[in-house]
This record gives C-alpha cells, sequence and structure tokens, in this order.
C-alpha cells in the first residue's frame, strides 16, 4: 500500500509540473465572480448546504483542475456543469484567486487523536484534512455524505484521479464511511482574507 | 457489583423495549441487526435558547404574512429537511441531507418545542431526508438507498437504541452505482391506499439517453409504491426529474407533488412544477421536456415517446420548489381548508434569485390551481438567504411547521385573526 502511494505521489508531482499556468488570477475579480457560487459555497468558501464541498483556503490548483474539469466534461454534476459551463480561463483562475485566499482552520474534534487518522489518506490530505499537496482538496469539516459519495465516484469510474482512483478502488463501504467519519468530526473555519 | 446489576436491568429493559417495539412488523420484514450500529447510546441535544435562537427571531421579523398570521420560531434543528408529525403529536421527525435524524417534543404545549435530540443514535443513517408517518404510528426513513421503519417510534424515540426494520435493504432502492448525493433527498408518504409512496430523483441535469430504460425499470426520475411490508414495488409516476414534495389530497385522494426543472436553459426557464397524478403509470415529461412545455436541448426535435402530463401549476424558473402539504386544520380561516402550503427553496444559479417563501396554492371547484405567496421575506435586497424553507408540515392544533435547512430552524406559523 505504501509503495502504491509513493508512486502515486510521484505521479502527482510530474501532473504538476506539465500543467501550464497561462492566465494569473485577481481575487478581486473572483470575488465578483464568487456571487454565483455564494448561495451553496458561501462568499468566502464556508459551505452552506451539506452537499456542496467547503473551498475557502484550498489550493488554487486544485479548484482550477475541478472547474476545467467540470467545464470540459471529465467530472459531472448536476449543478456544477451547469455553471461551469461558461467560464473562461480568466474567470476559473479569478475564482481559484479569491478562494485559494482565505485561510483554512482545522481544528481535530474532541476525542480525535492523530494517531487514529486514516493511514491512507494523510500523505495528502494530512491528518486534520488540511491539504499537504497542491493538487488535493481539504477534507476537514466536509460532511460524511460529502467524503462517501466522492470516494465512491472514484471507486465506480464516474470521477477519476490517477492517485484517488487506485486507492478508492480497494476500498469497501465500510472503510470508506470511516474515512469520512473522521475527516468530518474535524471542525472546520474559514477565516476571511485581509 | 452494583454496576454489573444496573447494566443487567438495562439489558433487560432494553430486551423488553425491542419486543415491545417490534409487535405488529409484518413477519417477513428484518430487523436491522446489531452489528450495523455505530455503538453510540447517547443522545446529542442541540441547545434551543441563547444567541444563535435570537439571530433566527431577528430575521423572522423581516417575514411577511397576510393579515392574522403570524411566524415564531419553533425550535433550532441543524440541517432541517423533511418533518414527519406523529399521529400522537407528541413528536415531530425531521430529517436531514446529513445523517442525522431529529426528534422535536414540545412537552410543555406552549407551542415551542423544549427539546431537540437526535433519533436513534446508534443507527448509521445516510441521506435520512423523508420521514414519514403512517396513521398507525410506523416511522418510515427513506434515506439515500434503504428504507426503514420503526414501529411506535413516538413513544420508544426516548430510547437511544430504538429497534428498526428494513422495508427496503440499504442497497435495494437503487443501484448502488447510481447513488448522487443532490438528487438522493427522498420523501415518503402513506397513501389513502395504505401504501407507501416514495420519490426517487434521477441524478443528472437532464437524464441521458443510454439511462433511460434502466431508469425506467427502477422508478428513478418517477415516484415508486410499495406496501408496507416491502412487497408489490411498482413505479406510480414516470417522467419526474427531482420531486422533493408531495402529498394526497385529502378529498380525492389524488397524489400532489412538486418538481424541480432543469438547470442551465436561462434565468426565466423552464418553469418550475406542482403536479396534479390522477391514476398510476402517467408520465409528466422528463427528460424531452424540462419543465412545463419547454424542451430541453438534449432532446430537441425528438419525437416524444410518451404521453405527457402537463403540471397543474407552473411555478417561477428555478424558485426550486420543494416540500408541500394540504391544510387540513381548523385554526386557519375557512378558504385555507384543502389549500396546498409548499416551500420555494430558492434559486441558485439565477441572476436575480426567486424564492425563499411559503406559497398557498387554492384549487377551485373545476381542479384548476393557482399558487401565489404565503410567507416571504427570507431573501433580502441584496440577494442573500436569510433562510431557505424546505418542508411545510401541520400540527394537530392546526398551526402549521416550516423547516428551514440553511439557518437550521422550524417555523411555526398560526393564525390569531379571530
Amino acid at each position: 500500500m505504501r509503495q502504491m502511494m509513493l508512486l502515486a505521489l510521484g505521479g502527482v508531482f510530474l501532473a504538476q509540473m506539465s500543467y501550464a499556468q497561462d492566465v494569473t488570477g485577481d481575487p478581486q475579480a473572483g470575488r465578483k465572480l464568487a456571487m454565483q457560487c455564494r448561495t451553496c459555497h458561501g462568499i468566502e468558501g464556508h459551505a452552506k448546504m451539506p452537499i456542496v464541498p467547503h473551498i475557502g483556503g484550498e489550493n488554487p490548483a486544485y479548484i482550477e483542475h475541478q472547474l476545467t474539469a467540470f467545464r470540459d466534461g471529465q467530472r459531472v454534476h448536476e449543478m456544477m456543469s451547469v455553471v461551469a459551463r461558461s467560464l473562461s480561463d480568466q474567470a476559473i483562475a479569478d475564482l481559484a484567486a479569491w478562494y485559494s485566499a482565505q485561510e483554512p482552520v482545522a481544528t481535530l474534534g474532541p476525542g480525535q487523536d492523530p494517531a487514529n487518522a486514516p493511514e491512507a489518506c494523510i500523505a495528502c490530505h494530512g491528518a486534520d484534512g488540511i491539504a499537504q499537496i497542491e493538487d488535493a482538496p481539504n477534507l476537514a469539516g466536509e460532511t460524511v455524505m460529502y467524503i462517501d459519495t466522492q470516494l465512491k465516484a472514484f471507486r465506480t469510474g464516474k470521477r477519476t484521479h490517477e492517485v484517488m482512483s487506485p486507492i478508492a478502488a480497494e476500498m469497501t463501504n465500510d472503510e470508506i464511511r470511516a474515512v469520512a467519519e473522521w475527516y468530518s468530526s474535524v471542525r472546520f473555519e474559514v477565516k476571511p482574507a485581509q | 457489583m452494583k454496576h454489573l446489576l444496573s447494566s443487567i436491568a438495562t439489558l433487560a429493559l432494553t430486551a423488553g423495549l425491542a419486543q415491545g417495539q417490534a409487535a405488529n412488523v409484518p413477519d417477513n420484514l428484518d430487523k436491522l441487526s446489531n452489528f450495523q450500529t455505530t455503538g453510540v447510546t447517547e443522545f446529542t441535544f442541540i441547545e434551543q435558547g441563547g444567541d444563535y435562537a435570537e439571530g433566527i427571531k431577528a430575521s423572522l421579523d423581516k417575514v411577511t404574512l397576510p393579515d392574522g398570521f403570524k411566524i415564531e420560531l419553533y425550535a433550532v434543528v441543524p440541517d432541517a429537511r423533511h418533518m414527519a408529525v406523529g399521529p400522537q403529536g407528541i413528536v415531530t421527525f425531521v430529517g436531514t441531507r446529513k445523517d442525522k435524524v431529529w426528534s422535536v417534543t414540545d412537552r410543555n404545549k406552549d407551542r415551542v418545542a423544549d427539546e431537540v435530540k437526535d433519533f436513534a443514535p446508534s443507527l448509521q443513517f445516510s441521506i435520512p431526508n423523508g420521514p414519514c408517518f403512517s396513521p398507525d404510528g410506523f416511522l418510515y426513513i427513506a434515506e439515500q438507498n434503504r428504507v426503514l421503519l420503526f414501529p411506535a417510534a413516538e413513544f420508544f424515540y426516548e430510547s437511544p437504541d430504538v429497534a428498526a426494520f428494513n422495508l427496503v435493504a440499504k442497497g435495494d432502492l437503487i443501484p448502488e452505482d447510481e447513488e448522487s448525493f443532490n438528487h438522493t433527498a427522498r420523501v415518503c408518504d402513506i397513501g389513502p391506499d395504505g401504501k407507501i409512496y416514495i420519490s426517487l430523483g434521477q441524478p443528472f441535469n437532464v437524464a441521458p439517453k443510454d439511462k433511460l430504460e434502466k431508469y425506467k425499470k427502477w422508478g428513478i426520475g418517477g415516484i415508486i409504491r410499495m406496501n408496507t411490508d416491502g412487497t408489490g414495488r411498482e413505479v406510480y409516476t414516470h417522467g419526474v426529474r427531482n420531486s422533493v414534495g408531495q402529498d394526497f389530497h385529502p378529498e380525492t385522494g389524488e397524489l400532489w407533488w412538486t418538481d424541480n426543472q432543469v438547470d442551465g436553459m436561462g434565468d426565466d426557464i423552464p418553469p418550475g412544477e406542482l403536479n396534479r397524478q390522477t391514476e398510476m403509470g402517467q408520465h409528466f415529461g422528463h427528460p424531452w421536456f424540462g419543465g412545463g412545455d419547454v424542451r430541453t436541448n438534449e432532446y430537441k426535435g425528438e419525437e416524444v415517446p410518451v404521453d405527457v402530463v402537463m403540471p397543474a401549476v407552473e411555478t417561477i424558473a428555478h424558485a426550486a420548489d420543494l416540500g408541500m402539504a394540504f391544510y387540513t386544520g381548523n385554526m386557519f380561516p375557512d378558504h385555507y381548508k384543502n389549500a396546498i402550503f409548499s416551500a420555494q427553496h430558492g434559486s441558485w444559479n439565477r441572476t436575480d434569485p426567486v424564492g425563499a417563501r411559503v406559497m398557498v396554492t387554492h384549487i377551485d371547484d373545476e381542479g384548476n390551481a393557482t399558487m401565489e405567496p404565503f410567507a416571504e421575506g427570507w431573501l433580502t435586497e441584496d440577494g442573500e438567504y436569510l433562510g431557505r424553507p424546505v418542508d411545510v408540515a401541520q400540527l394537530r392544533d392546526g398551526s402549521i411547521l416550516v423547516s428551514d435547512d440553511l439557518a437550521g430552524a422550524l417555523y411555526r406559523i398560526s393564525y390569531e385573526g379571530n
């Protein structure tokens, strides 16, 4: 397992290097665009509904990759595919700049011992659910069902990622639920950008 | 030794409870076994007063209603979605799109809840959005991919380890690879025929062609019904996009239900829907129609292979019509008798947001339905939501409850115009 993880991680870094940054995001322009995101994700990226992830303080590369994937059809969601369809590269960079400018604050919940954090996840997502690498999302404080749904999407192939797909493929429903419960129990706040 | 004794006593009590709870459950239904539980035996209680409640009350000051009506905070209930009021009027169960069901009790009957705690904390739920009661006190909870039943829930909910039975076992409601998050918030109701009706939203914006045969068979993008012993499952309704609200007309027994329509076609099309179904097997248009008679781009120009029933009411586009209930109480003025109260959750992708209000629909003698706003003010002038109504349910005294999953609250609307 460990070996697979390391190999997979190597792939991530390579992938990141080959991902060209053509446009630079402007956080203030992104804030304006985020008016269309706020009903679900909150203006600072603290989610307003259980079905959506917190995106405040996410790595900009992760936001850009996901919005691009929704726009271009590699990732499908009944709401996000509609929203992302009309976003330009510049708009995506601006949104990523705005949401990544917020500061994510994660605190382990009562009774959570970091030693019990899910071993297969912590290298990238941290014990407290704050991402350790560029192309991983923060998982702290996401709802159980959000994490559960995403892991199952990786397992069935509805969502694909070179690291996550093989990891999720090996997971049982109970293992998925346990990971989801761990990260969901972490308290998550977004400290607004100055 | 004392410890041992008290555990034995607890065990005996629990065993007795479990036995009592199993009475009258159809023989063929499996009791959920212990290894499927979380091991949690303590309740989570939600604080009812304090700053949070005061904040909600301040928002309610902005809500307007017809003369003589008032709205008050009834309970703080995190993530409150659909509601089921117990037939004895003791407790209201409230679903969520997370992993909890809340029980809400007004012990002193001052029409404000005094206790909100999680229901059956020993059970692991997945999107338990839709609770509903049978007249004889069985509580059903429709989850993402399971339906549980709890005998005499109104009496046994005080125990954290309440007996649960599979009406539809996990993974049998829909194929597991069709599970999604957004469109798997179910609602259920027991019909006048004694069968349980369960909505099954389809997981796409517009259902793709290669899924249609499979979905038709399962009733995904439809409403299914079955006997309350789990037998006789059949698809009652076809051509639904994502229905999250239904109720039976108190006199005709016909099923009325709301449907959320297609996104991404523009701010003003297609309309949302309130539908009236007069017989089993009717088709309501999805995916050929995106809402009302507006054709979807994906199926544009194609011949519609089914007879389509058009909505009874076309509602403003993207307002997200969700939960609904016919009014049968005695508190409100006479012309509200058999009217439909329904909730508009509010739009998420419209340039100027609409919704976040409670609507009322009057049905005339010829069956024509007209909908108008009843309670509004949760949407501010600069387009921010102070609350987002989800469902409406009637209390025994004839007042109505409205749930709100943004503020995390139940409101009570009463009439004092007399």
